[in-house]
Parts: structure tokens; sequence; C-alpha cells
């Protein structure tokens, strides 16, 4: 680092609203991050596994290599591995068991059928191409809008039906139609997607003789529920495993899961007594794991004449693909559908009914925003198509309908707990940003623009009343941190979340710091290793900052009430005139001071000095900390957006993008900021260029990064933030979860622009990636009409 | 293996390497300099990007046996560079990273950004960066740190140099012998049998419509000789031919698409309709090494020419590949070579028909050297349809 | 993942590279950038037993003026002509088709043989070059011969190239300034493949008018009567109804406004060219 930057750093204020620069960023800087990939272990063997070239198949005989047979592993070989298992306690839903190496059937391309082992990766490949596998194709299941008919064959035998599981809920639907000025009925689809974190998953396992413990390195989410998967498929206590996530290189939901790949490695390094490898390949990721986002909605809003929104309708289909996974379980999406789609708005009907099918892809997992995304993009055109129904502006319709600020906190149709906040005000800041006069003057003047917006609450850090109801594997409860002060007055905190890009090292040392004012520097975070930190469910769901971000000021606080005792005393004050600041421990008169590095330095090797009782009461606590209502924090958003259309080639480019953003109390604006940024490149990804299509045997479309396009900084608009800061009542400081928020609104957004644009050809678009061929059929097909 | 010598960091090191390890593999696996990333070895997303000869490139793309005599910077090698210094300082101000998985190659390429275009605009450096991917933060801390940069620039110390050509030895004999690779020859059958599909739903359809010079009857005699008729499909061999009317036959399929090739091996059943003058071959194969299936139908068809003695043939094929080699991205390709490889079956059916000799022999192939490659059998089949 | 094994040597020279491959008998294939053999290595899709590197050999490293045209080795890098390292056979054309060509990295290694070489239809050098009325100069069995592009590029990642040979230069006529150009391509992505693209050159003083369509998944399209293209843009698209039949209304469509678009880049007036 060079010294104007360390300068920058010791200048810079470091609580809880300082853009504190990162502490993490040193190592990533310089080279020195270590990620999974990186480990290095002496006699460590690589793994490549073969996998299912077909969707859908009977595995017939496999043949190994003659001289490799004692390296190559098949199902049969992994005595006492159960597979994964991760069913939902709801009525209905339908069991599903996934292999670790696939039994009698292969489900989907890319589904591991043999796992080579050898000194390098290239080695394990090369082995695995040598393994002989029979398949007997069977016809499989691409579609999910037409799973769930009679002749379909079934993805898992024992089931009467492809679908994991159907819910239905309503809310005074038929009393609320009546009167209906407009009613629109639209069918949307979001395409399904790969997550792609820039590094993919990855595990190296080896046996630990000292501990007999099975040591796990692995690039997750959520290092504590991965050891009890591994322990629940292992058949091993607990004790027996440890699970340490190195620097994890991204994840947005992408490693909140237990893989099979995990249970084999662990399984292989306690067989082999061996330090074994396995890194995800990006033809891997692409091919045989392309999992998020695929839903298809249909749609009906009923509106009084005035723009008021009286019902919405909705039949919801969530491609769930072909296995239930763990912890989520294959219908957490399909059931977020059915609770969130009302979104920011009120009314007084409502009614939707989901299914979660069954396919022959990869298991569907939570992406960063999970099924909000495709929600708010449902809803939202739909928002736009009554508008436009109405002849109304879009902005104006859901100015009409958005919940008040003077309803907060306010409960919504489905139970939903908006805990504060100014929706309208977003919106009117949105408008006024983006310049609707100015867009609707171009258009006049025949330039082929369009705006677009879209608005919605994120519920973030949710607990356990809401994923109860759930019924999956995992209940999240409360979160637990550790703090420490060392003997020369640092501080270490231990959190069981494990952080994949999201700059805990730096925000919880910020709460740290507004606590017991610490330096930043001399804050220490340990996060994910289970040997160390206290059990946890792990990072997803916007719920670090709440919940982690409560346990820890939870903890210091308990630990600082330690100190000031022992403070206290040296200074000969009660403990409550006692404050904290740069790293001292003073008198509130200001008329003396001790370091926290003395009070460290004395009950640890000077207790002689201590008062009474103090040395009972350490410098280590762990505290627990649940909010009271634990319904979860309600950021929210408006994205607006301008786009230009090129009718000739299809293309769409964003003129301008706007986000007005609620996040409540921002510990760090920086770090959300950089949240917002990136989750919005995601949902640019979404609504433009990201799309893994399946042919009609089910094959990926796409095996590299050439075909599957990730946007590049040439997609991105130099995105406008601005922020509201309305603090949540539930939370600590007032902070809400915002890490998906800016994943959620862009497709939508992007998508009503486009509609926009296209206005005047009658031309409409229900479905993303809006990629050029798609526009230019929709044009075409609308010609073809004769309009 | 191969000796290379080459300066990593400013250092030497003199190394065996396997031809096949590419730069960044050997980087971190061998000198243990894991600062350098992979994130897809397509050579697309831009993590592995570093230093050769002081100039960018994709370190998954470049094989460590190229690099003998070369300059190679990682990220750890920057030290107290001044530039690098400056760019690490401003991407921690503008939080233009997150993760750091693709921090290395972003500063890398951000150095070189710096150095080559001091009056890089926004736009244009947004340009710039289409190279490298990153998925946290959406690039606005990354462009405003490398703005930043270029708006008080710092001299790059690291600047490109050419690597001398090789000079051949005075012998005239190559300066290195190739070396040869440990290779695995595993027999692989991927699946023996593959069941023979009734129709084939949603594949590819081609159909080609051709004039001979040979009267319809003579013709649909002609095309009674399957073993014939399978020596027109470039790069196709009849292994046994069929016992029966309901048996199939077996043959294997060689098709190459640039340096990509694949060797189907299957079966199929042949029907002829002497009352319509038609007939449908219908099969499927595996090519065990890129674990690929084809499955197929050709319809063909006799019909009278507009003269006497002239007719037209009428080839249809509908076809769907699965496996690897249908992921490849653009199937347009793929559907290309099918269409050509029709139009050579038709040519030398047209030879075969009139008489002549095949037109065209080799399989189809952008990658010439596959006829060598060819199964013993293939070649004795084509020597034999060319004598 | 990672390549099956092959063999490697270095060539010293292009006929050091031909013995080489001789030698290899057939299995060994030439690497030059490879930036786009290198991925289908990595996939596997592409075993070679042998890869004779190019990236090296003096001789195609070089430019020679031959008087009215200049002969581009075949080993210079993208890069080269970006920066304009090389003579410039065009009133500075060619540093704004490199620039173009997939990213920094890639350019600083992919050759201009090694692009021809592997004739990736949407490849800008194979287009562009076609417009431009190239030669290419192999070094076989029989000698050195040379081909006009059109009889190079046979298809898509199809070339004239046999089994023992090297392409070794690529041979351009000068252009005076009075010449112009246009090159427009559509990709949905910076860096990405083209899925439209199209070259136009005017030089009225030598008397040639090319209009080439690529990106289309085949040999490059040149038009028979580029006149009547530039005088009516409109005639393309039927023309390439004709030509590319299997293709869907909407792709014919952006490929007619490629040419469109090229066109109009060429003959716009000279302070507006497009780079590109």
């Amino acid at each position: 680092m060079d010294d104007s930057l360390n300068d920058a750093r010791a200048k810079s204020a470091q609580g809880v609203g300082a853009s504190a620069l990162r502490l993490e960023d040193e190592r990533y800087l310089s080279g020195r991050g270590r990620f999974v990939a990186d480990i290095k272990l002496p006699g460590m063997l690589d793994v490549a596994f073969v996998r299912s070239p077909l969707a859908h198949a009977r595995i017939g005989a496999i043949t190994k290599p003659e001289d490799g047979r004692e390296d190559v592993f098949v199902a049969a070989d992994l005595a006492g591995v159960k597979g994964i298992r991760a069913d939902s306690g709801l009525p209905g839903f339908r069991s599903s068991v996934q292999p670790i190496l696939a039994e009698t059937k292969v489900r989907h391309v890319g589904e591991a059928i043999a796992a080579c082992l050898a000194t390098s990766r290239a080695k394990a490949e090369d082995l695995a191409d040598a393994v002989i596998v029979d398949l007997e194709e069977l016809p499989a299941i691409h579609e999910m809008t037409t799973a769930r008919d009679a002749e379909m064959p079934l993805v898992h035998e024992h089931w009467d039906e492809n679908v994991f599981l159907e819910t239905a809920v309503d809310y005074g639907f038929d009393a609320a139609i009546a009167g209906a000025a407009a009613i629109v009925k639209r069918t949307y689809r979001t395409s399904r997607q790969c997550m792609a974190p820039m590094e993919g998953r990855g595990v190296v396992a080896t046996w630990d003789n000292q501990a007999e413990q099975l040591v796990v390195y692995t690039a997750t989410q959520m290092p504590h529920i991965v050891r009890t998967g591994l322990c629940e498929c292992l058949g091993l206590a607990h004790e027996k495993v440890r699970v340490i996530p190195p620097d994890v290189g991204g994840g947005f939901g992408y490693k909140g899961i237990l893989s099979s790949e995990e249970v084999f490695v662990a399984f292989a390094a306690m067989t082999l007594r061996r330090p074994v490898r396995w890194i995800e390949d990006r033809r891997e990721h692409l091919t045989g794991n392309a999992n998020c986002r695929e839903h298809h909605y249909e749609i009906t809003g009923y509106a009084a004449a005035d723009g008021t929104l009286l019902a919405v309708d909705c039949e919801a289909i969530v491609d769930s693909g072909a296995y239930s996974i763990y912890p989520f379980s294959a219908c957490l999406e399909a059931a977020q559908v059915a609770s969130i789609l009302p979104g920011p708005y009120r009314m007084a009907g409502y009614r939707c009914r989901t299914w979660s099918v069954a396919t022959n892809k990869p298991a569907i997992l939570p992406y960063r925003g999970v099924a909000r995304t495709g929600v708010c993009f449902a809803m939202e055109l739909m928002m736009d198509a009554l508008a436009r129904e109405l002849g109304i502006e879009p902005h104006a319709i859901r100015a009409k309908n958005l919940v008040p600020p003077e309803a907060m906190p306010f409960t919504n149709i489905t139970g939903k707990y908006f805990d504060s906040g100014d929706y309208p005000e977003a919106l009117r800041r949105a408008v006024e940003a983006i310049d609707v006069p100015a867009v609707r003057a171009r258009q006049k003047a025949g330039e082929r623009v369009g705006v677009g917006f879209s608005i919605f609450c994120e519920q973030g850090a949710h607990g356990t009343s809401v994923y109860a109801g759930w019924g999956i594997p995992m209940v999240p409860g409360a979160e637990q941190a550790s703090a420490r002060l060392t003997p020369d007055g640092g501080l270490e905190l231990r959190v069981g979340v494990q952080s994949h890009g999201q700059s805990l090292e730096t925000t919880l040392a910020q709460i740290a710091h507004e606590q017991l004012g610490v330096p930043i520097a001399r804050v220490r975070l340990v996060h994910g290793d289970t040997a160390l930190t206290p059990y946890s469910t792990g990072t997803w769901g916007s719920r670090c900052a709440v919940m982690a971000g409560g346990a820890v000021a939870a903890a210091t606080a308990r630990l600082g009430e330690r100190i000031k005792t022992i403070a206290g005393h040296l200074l000969q004050v009660p403990a409550g005139e006692i404050v904290f600041a740069g790293g001292m421990a003073r008198t509130v008169n200001g008329q003396g001071e001790v370091s926290l590095a003395e009070i460290g330095r004395l009950w640890y090797l000077g207790p002689q000095h201590l008062p009474a009782g103090a040395e009972l009461a350490g410098l280590e606590v762990t505290e627990a900390y649940k909010p009271a209502r634990d319904t979860g924090t309600f950021s929210y958003a408006c994205h607006a957006v301008v786009v230009s259309l090129d009718a000739e080639t299809g293309s769409v480019r964003l003129l301008d993008y706007v986000i007005v953003e609620d996040a409540g109390v921002m510990i760090n604006p920086m770090v959300v900021d950089g949240q917002v940024f990136g989750g919005a490149a995601q949902g640019i990804g979404t609504a433009l260029y990201e799309e893994m299509a399946f042919d009609a045997s089910g094959q990926p479309m796409a095996a590299t990064f050439a075909d599957y396009h990730l946007p590049g900084a040439a997609e991105i608009p130099a995105i406008r933030i601005q922020h509201m800061e309305s603090p949540s009542p539930l939370t600590r400081f007032g902070q809400k979860g915002i890490g998906e928020s800016g994943a959620i609104g862009p497709p939508a957004a992007i998508a009503n622009a486009v509609n926009d644009a296209l206005a005047d050809l009658g031309v409409s678009i229900g479905e993303v990636p809006i990629k050029p061929e798609r526009v230019l059929r929709a044009i075409a097909e609308r010609k073809g009409q004769g309009t | 293996m191969t000796a290379i010598s080459l300066t990593v960091n400013g250092r030497r090191h003199a190394a065996e390497v396997e031809p096949r390890t590419h730069l960044a593999d050997f980087l971190r696996e061998d000198l243990l300099l894991t600062g350098t990333h992979l994130g897809c070895e397509h050579g697309v997303c831009g993590a592995c990007t570093l230093m050769v000869d002081g100039r960018p490139v994709r370190s998954c793309l470049t094989f460590a046996a190229t690099c003998d005599g070369a300059e190679v910077q990682t990220v750890e090698g920057f030290g107290e560079d001044p530039l690098m210094t400056r760019l690490r300082g401003a991407f921690s101000r503008h939080h233009a990273l997150q993760c750091g998985f693709c921090t290395p190659g972003m500063l890398t390429t951000a150095y070189d950004i710096v150095c080559r275009l001091p009056e890089a605009d926004e736009a244009r450096i947004r340009e710039e960066l289409a190279g490298n991917l990153c998925r946290c933060t959406g690039y606005a801390g990354i462009v405003a740190a490398i703005a930043d940069v270029l708006a008080d620039p710092t001299p790059a110390s690291l600047q490109p140099r050419e690597r001398p050509a090789l000079r051949s030895k005075d012998d005239g004999e190559p300066s290195t012998a190739p070396v040869k690779a440990p290779a695995r020859t595993a027999e692989t059958s991927f699946a023996t049998s593959l069941p023979i599909p009734e129709r084939i739903d949603g594949g590819v359809s081609l159909e080609r419509r051709l004039a001979l010079d040979i009267a319809p009857d003579r013709l649909w005699a002609l095309l009674q000789d399957f073993e014939s008729v399978v020596g027109c499909l470039p790069g196709a061999a009849l292994e046994t031919p069929s016992g029966s009317p309901d048996a199939p036959v077996t043959g294997s399929f060689t098709v190459a698409i640039g340096p990509m090739r694949a060797n189907f091996r299957g079966r199929a059943l042949v029907a002829y309709d002497d009352a319509r003058r038609s007939g449908r071959v219908r099969g499927a194969g595996g090519d065990p090494v890129s674990r690929s299936q084809g499955e197929g139908e050709m319809r063909f068809a006799v019909e009278a020419g507009q003269q006497q003695k002239k007719s037209v043939l009428v080839v249809a094929l509908v076809y769907r590949l699965k496996g690897p080699l249908s992921q490849f991205g653009r199937p347009a390709i793929v559907a290309d070579v099918v269409d050509r490889l029709l139009a050579r079956f038709a040519d030398n059916l047209a030879a075969l028909a009139e008489g002549r000799g095949l037109v065209h022999a080799a399989p189809m192939s952008g990658f010439g050297l596959l006829y060598q490659t060819m199964s013993k059998s293939m070649r004795t089949l084509l020597a034999k349809l060319r004598g | 993942m990672k390549p099956a094994p092959f063999d490697y040597s270095a060539a010293t020279s292009s006929a050091d590279a031909r013995q080489q491959l001789v030698a290899g008998g057939g299995a060994a294939k030439i690497l030059a950038g490879g930036q786009s053999l290198g991925p289908m290595l990595n996939l596997r899709l592409a075993r070679p037993g042998q890869l004779v590197d190019l990236s090296r050999a003096g001789d195609l490293r070089s430019v020679t003026d031959e008087g009215d045209t200049l002969l581009y080795g075949a080993a210079l890098r993208h890069a080269e002509f970006e920066d304009g390292d090389v003579a410039d056979a065009t009133p500075g054309w060619l540093p704004a088709i490199a620039r173009g060509i997939a990213y920094r990295a890639v350019r600083n290694r992919g050759t201009i043989g090694g692009s021809l070489a592997h004739a990736d239809p949407a490849a800008d050098w194979v287009v562009t070059l076609t417009a431009l009325g190239a030669e290419v100069v192999i070094a076989g069995p029989d000698g050195a011969k040379t081909l006009p592009m059109t009889d190079f590029i046979r298809g898509p990642l199809s070339t004239a190239l046999e089994p023992a040979d090297v392409l070794t230069g690529i041979r351009l006529r000068k252009r005076l300034p009075g010449a112009r150009w246009g090159y427009w391509k559509f990709a949905q992505k910076a860096g990405e493949f083209a899925k439209a693209s199209a070259a136009v050159l005017i030089d009225a003083e030598r008397g040639e008018t090319r209009i080439v369509v690529g990106a289309i998944e085949r040999a490059p399209i040149v038009l028979d009567d580029p006149q009547a293209a530039l005088a009516d843009p409109e005639t393309v698209l039927p023309l390439l109804k004709r030509l590319t039949a299997p293709n869907p209304p909407a792709t014919l469509a952006l490929h007619a406004a490629a040419v469109r678009r090229a066109c109009l880049a060429a003959t716009a007036p000279k302070d507006e060219d497009m780079p590109s």
C-alpha cells in the first residue's frame, strides 16, 4: 500500500456510517488471497468427474480402465454414504434423493457418474477419458410448462407427477375484482441462468490424524451447514468434521449448498487418508450447474378506472430441476413467489398458485434476489400493461398503489410486515432523476428510446418465524458472535457467517469500533471455520449486516461492560462513567484514561490488579442476537432506466440508469454502493444477456463464456445511486439487508423501458434476457400479423 | 517433458514442463504463485491475465512450453512498482474489488491501459476492460480507479519487449525436437448399442435435390447397393452389412469441424420402398472420445427428371447431436458442415450413378490430417472405392 | 479442463515448421497464437498429437514491401497491427480492424495467419481481408503457392490448407488515400463473436469495388454486383435470402443491416469516417 492510502485509512472515520476502506483489500491486491484452488497439500490427488452427456438415461455397465481400477470410484464404491436429501415439511412435498455419484439413472446433463483421482487434474481427466459408461437414453423433460402433462416421463420413477410441490393461496380474491375497469392478463418468463461467480466451487479435504478429524476446505457461503450435511451423508459425528472456508471468490447463492462433490471429496480423503482436491472448471459450471431463475408466470391484474389496483391473480411455475437441494429444498423459490408477489403495493384481493416442477436439468438454487427478481419482473410488467391499458403514465399507476409512508409499519395482503420506509418518495426521486418528460420529447422527435421503472421491496434477514413456515431443513434462529480482547488491546471477532466478497472483515470491524473504539486495523475477523466460530446458517438472504452485525454488537457490548468494570476500577470512577475512544477507555469527564492494551495485559498477565469478580468475567464473550421481531427488514428501491433500441439489430443500449435505494442505516456506504452496483450488473445480465438454453433433449447450449454472456464493463452503464436512509425499527443500528437488492430491479425496469420504446409498433416483450434475436423476432411476428 | 528457462517476477527458473501445461498451471502448481487465478480456461474471463514480455496475455491460453526465454510478471511480482502501487491504492479507494478473484487480471489490464492509452476516457476504459469479467462490482469502482490514475499518470516501469526469434542450428535440424507425450491409449467406447430412434423431433433438417444424368430405373438399381451408397458419404464406413431387412448395419462416421473431430460408431436401419422408389436410413452413433452422440434420419427418393434418362434424387436429412459436441455454442457452423457434407454426398452419388470415380473421398474436414488418422479399414475401403 | 497430452516443438522458420509437420506424419498441427485453438485444446475438443509452434519463426514475423503490395508474415500479431508496429498497406484501416478483435490480451498473442487458418466465419480478418482482395501465401510440398482469400476459405473452420502446408504470409495491395472503406459488425457484447458483419471496399483508382458479408456461418459471401448494392442497399436482403436459404428472417435482416451500415460507412463524407 502506498503511504497516502495508509494515511487515508488512518484519517477516515471508522464507525457505523463511515465509508472505511476495506481491510481485506491489501491481500487481494497483492495476489495473497488464498482461494480453495490455491491450497496444495503434500500427496494431494486431484479429481475429475465423468459426467453424464445425456439429460436422462439409465446407467448400464461402467467399465474402469485396467490400469486405474483403484483410482476410479463409482456409486457402488461409496459404501455407507447417503445421498443428499432436502425435504420440505409442507404438505404434498415429493421427496428426491440426489446420489453422490449417479446410481441407476442420470437425471441431468453433467450429473457425476464416476470420480477419477490422479496426481494432477490433467492426469485425472486422462483417466476419466478411459472410463466406459453405457447409457440407455430415456426421454427427457426440458420444458417446465409441459412437465406436468400426463404423457410425460417421470424424473423420479416413484412419483406420480413431475412436481415437487404445489401451493395455493387466496386472500379475498373473488370479492375484490368486482368493478374492475381494466383487466390485463399476461404471460411472462425468465430464462435459466448460471450464477457464475468468477471462482467456481471447489473443495480440498484431508484427514487430520492428530485431531482424528476430517478437515474440509471448501468454497462455501455456509460452512456450518455444509458440516452438518457432510455428517449426515457420511455418518460422522460433528466433532469428526471441521469445515474451513478459504477466501471465497463470489457466491451469490451458488455456494449456498451442500454439493455432491463436497461429499465425494470428503469421502475420498477419509477413505484414502490422502488429501483430495476438486476444482470446478467453467465447463462443469455452465453445462452441469445451470441452475437458477427459470420462472413462468400467468398473471392477471385488475384495476379500477383511476388506476387503483384491485387484485392480482397468478399461476407461477418454477423449474426446480432434477433434485431438491440441501438445505433450501426444491420449493423455497416457488413458496417465495406466492408470498411476495404483491410487492410494495396495496391491493384488496390476491390469489396465487405455484408449482415447483421437476425437469431433467440441474437442481435450482436460490440466486441473488431468489424469487424476487422473477416476481418483480412479473408484477412490474403487469403494472405497465395496466397503465398502458388505462392510458396513464407507468409511474402514475405505481404512485397510486404504493404503500404510503404514513401506513408504516404495514402488514400487506400476504402478512408481510414492512418495517419502515417511504416508497412513493423513492419513486418520486427516480422519476425526477430520470427525467421522464425529456424521454417523451425524444420519442416525439422520432427517437426509438424508452423509459422504464421497477419498484420493489426486499425482505432480508428474515428468521425463524418465516422459515419455519416454509418447512425446509434449515430454519435460522439467533446469530452468535464471539469477541475477545487480546493482551495488547487488539480485538478478535469470530462469526459463523462467511464473507465471499461482502466486506465483512471491514463492516463487522466497524461495528466493533462503534462499540469499543478499537481502531479497525486492530480488529481481526475470524469467519467461517467451524472449529473456531459459533454455529451459523451462513451468509445468504441479505442477513449478515443485520444478524452478524447485531451479534457482533451484542458481543462487543457485553465485552465493553467487562472492560468498563476494570477501567472504572483503575480510574476510580463508576463503570457507567467510562467511554471508549481511539483504543482507550476514558472517564466521561476526560480526566482519566487507560488503554485497552493495558486492560488486556492486566487481565491476562497481571490479574492481581483486577477488581473483585473481574477475573471471572473474562475478556472473551459469545453472545446470541436476534431482532425482537424476526420477520425481516424491508429495504426497497426504485430503478429507472432509459434505453435506446435499434430496431434493425434488436440491440438495446442503456443510456441512463438511476437507482433510488433505502438500506436503512448504512454501516459502510461505500460497501452498500458496491453491493448495489454489483447486484445491478447481475440484474442487467438477467435482463439482456444471460441465458442457458436447453434443447429438446435436455442438452445445455453453451459450454463457455463465449456462448454464455456475462455483462462486461462495456455493457454496464454508469449507474447513478441515490440513497434514502429510513432506519429499520427492528435492528440494532437501523440497518437493513441490502445484498440482493441490486439484482432484483433491472429485468423489470429494462423490459418496461424496451416495451415503452416499442410501444408505437405494438410490440411487447415478456421474456428475459431481451437478446437481439428476441427483439427482432417479436417485431417480425408483429409485422407478420399485418398491423 | 519440455525444458524451459524463463524469468518470473525477476527470478530465473529452469523447469521441465509437460507440453500441455498452460502457463497459469505452471505458475500455480509448480512455482506456487497462486495470485494468478483461473476463471474459465477458455480465454474469455480474463482472471488469468498476466504480463509476458511486458504485455498482458491470457495465461490459460499460453502454454508454459512456449515461454522459453520469456519474462513473466504476475500480480505477486510488481513489488513497489510505482504505477502498480498507485493502481492498488485507487482500487481500494474506489472499492474496485469485492471477492478479489478477478483482481489480479484486472490490475494487469489496468496497468496496460494506463501505460498504453494515456488519453483513454471512460468509454475507452470500458471497452478495454471487455476481456476482464468481474461478477461482484458492476465495474463502477474499477472504471473509476483507472480513470483516477489516468488523471495523474505515473510512468510504467514495465515495458513491452520483443523476445528474439528462434535461431536454427547450423546443421539445419529443427532447434527443438518434438518431445513425445505419454499417451493414454485406452480404447474407449461410450455407448455400445444406442437405440435407433423411431423419429427425430426438434432436430436440424436439410434437403437437397440433385439432378442426375441417368435414368430413374438405373439410379434406383444403384441405390440398392447400400455399401456403395455409404461409400459416397465422405468419412463414412460400413463395418457389418445387414443380414436381414430388420437387422441394422453397423459402421462409423468421421467428421471434423476445424480442429475438432469426432468418430461416431453406431448402427443404422435401412429400408427401401420399391413402390415409391424411396428409402430411409435411420441411425444413431456415439463418439467415445468426446462422449457425444448423434442420431439422424436420411430419406431419399428418386424422381423422374424433366427429360428422358434424367432423374432427380431428393435427399432429406434430419439429425440431432447430444453431449459436448452439441454444447458447442454455434450450431449454425455444425449445420453448414453437415450441409456441405450432404452436397458432397450428392456429388459422389451422381458420380457413382454416372459411372465416374468419387469426387470427394476424404472425410469432411478443415483439418486435413484427419485422413491419416482414419481407421485402417476406412482407408482400405476408400482405396477400394477409388480403385 | 486441461488438454489431452500432445507433443510440442518450436519452429525456427516456416521451412522448419514444414519439415516438422511432415515428420509428424499427419498428427502434427500448427500452433500460431493459440487463442482459438487453446480453448478447444483445453476442452479436449481438439486432440492433436503434436503442436508445431510458429510464434517465433523469424521469417513469419516480418513485412516485405514488394512495391505494389505488402507481404505480411503470418505470425504477426493483431496487436502489432493495432499499434501501427507494422507498415499499413491501407490508409489507416488495419489498426481499426485489429482493435476490434476480441480483447487486448488475446491480440497480444493471436496472429493474423492463425486467424485465417482457423477460418472462423465471424473473424474480423477473414471478412476484411476477403474484402481487401488479399492473397494468402502457402508453403507446401510443391513449394510456395498463392491463393486469393475467396479460394482459401472453404467454409466455417475450413480452408484450402493441406496437412503439410504452412500459411506463411498475407499479401495486400497498397491502397491510396482516395480509396474508401467501411466495416461494420454486430456483436452482442464487446469483444465477442460477431453475429453479423460486412466489409466494403471502394477503390476507384484501381477499379476495385467489393462487398463482403461475413459471420454468416459459411465462407464469406462476396457480392457479385457490389455497385447495385451500393446504389440500392435494399436489394441486399432478397439477395441474401437466395444465397443463405435456411437462415430465419430476423437473422437475414441483421446481415442486410450490416451491409447497409458498412456501405454507409464507406460512402459517408470523409470527416465522418467510422473507425470500424
